[in-house]
């Protein structure tokens, strides 16, 4: 139930964030200082939950080369054809090329 | 019975807007497979939260054994950009009627606001119509395709480590959202950060990680121009 507990929040907080300037704030200008770390959220987030799920529950960080080529390959791909179903099947190729011949 | 013309557009063009987000799908069922939350529990995200990144990040983030205070805050913080989807469309919103506001908000996610920003100058009806009949069409395909994960995710071989797809994905959508080199230092920066705190429990690593790469950007924007 702790997961469920767990959905519940993010659902709610997440409404919130959808909700607040439509809903309840609409004539307020948000702060500018807010506005440029916004901009940065993306970036820091994302790079912190690609490693975070390279981390095992116990604490290693399993990141060896089939990792490290897959999720080069995806960012390649992603960079070139913006297409994130490319990035996807060419980024599990490399992995599973890399895993199943090398290691 | 008749369907009004701007309800059958708002359904023709949320459709090809779908395709990216089916991978999020099945990458979403293998992750709540993998995470030992019973499916249905899971799949609950889907109508409670209604956002892919969200969704992944929380529950992968509780298989790995995170405590439900970091994943909600970890799934908040990656669903942050939705506070600047809810400023920029809120003066569209001031014309229509308060239910709309409220259930509009519901359906704000990432392809419903580039749709409603393009459609800023219609008329409210016409608006409105075109709003909900692409957000509904997203919500239904989205429910729909999450349930496939789920059945789809168990019956892939553990071998394949097709769980190693949701990190390539967030890669994707990280490489996507940098434009400068601000973004690109700040994004190695949080993954040194939480590859250095990986002992940390809870998961909070990733936290700490964030709020540092969000400050470095901060101070980055000194360099720009």
């Amino acid at each position: 139930m702790t997961a469920f507990l767990a959905i519940l929040l993010a659902g709610v907080g997440t409404y919130a964030m959808r909700a607040v300037f439509i809903v309840v704030l609409a004539r307020r200008k948000f702060p500018p200082l807010a506005l440029r770390a916004l901009e940065y959220v993306a970036p820091a987030v994302m790079g912190a939950l690609v490693m975070s799920m390279l981390i095992t529950p116990e604490g290693t960080v399993v990141l060896g080369a089939p990792e490290l080529g897959g999720l080069g390959a995806a960012a390649l791909v992603a960079a070139k054809t913006r297409n994130h179903i490319y990035a996807l099947v060419v980024a599990m190729s490399v992995f599973w090329l890399i895993r199943y011949t090398v290691a | 019975m008749t369907i009004s013309p701007s309800v059958l557009r708002g359904i023709q063009e949320s459709i090809p807007l779908f395709i990216p987000a089916i991978p999020f799908a099945l990458v979403f069922g293998i992750v709540v497979g993998e995470s030992g939350i019973p499916a249905l529990i899971g799949w609950s995200s889907s109508p409670i939260i209604f956002g892919g990144a969200a969704q992944i990040t929380l529950l992968s983030l509780l298989g790995e054994g995170a405590s439900v205070a970091a994943a909600a805050t970890a799934a908040l913080i990656v669903g942050a950009r939705h506070l600047l989807y809810s400023v920029t469309m809120a003066p569209k919103f001031q014309d229509q009627p308060a239910w709309f506001r409220w259930l509009g908000s519901y359906v704000l996610i990432d392809q419903v606001f580039a749709l409603a920003v393009v459609h800023r100058e219609l008329e409210p009806d016409q608006f409105r119509q075109r709003y909900l009949s692409a957000g509904f069409t997203f919500w239904t395909l989205w429910m729909t395709f999450t349930a496939l994960g789920l059945f789809v995710g168990p019956i892939i071989p553990s071998e394949w480590n097709l769980a190693f797809a949701a990190p390539v994905l967030f890669v994707g959508l990280l490489t996507v959202s940098i434009d400068r080199w601000q973004k690109a230092l700040v994004a190695v920066v949080a993954m040194i950060v939480t590859v250095a705190l990986a002992d940390l429990p809870n998961r909070s690593g990733l936290l700490v990680a964030s709020v540092l790469g969000i400050a470095l950007g901060l101070v980055l924007e000194r360099f720009r121009r």
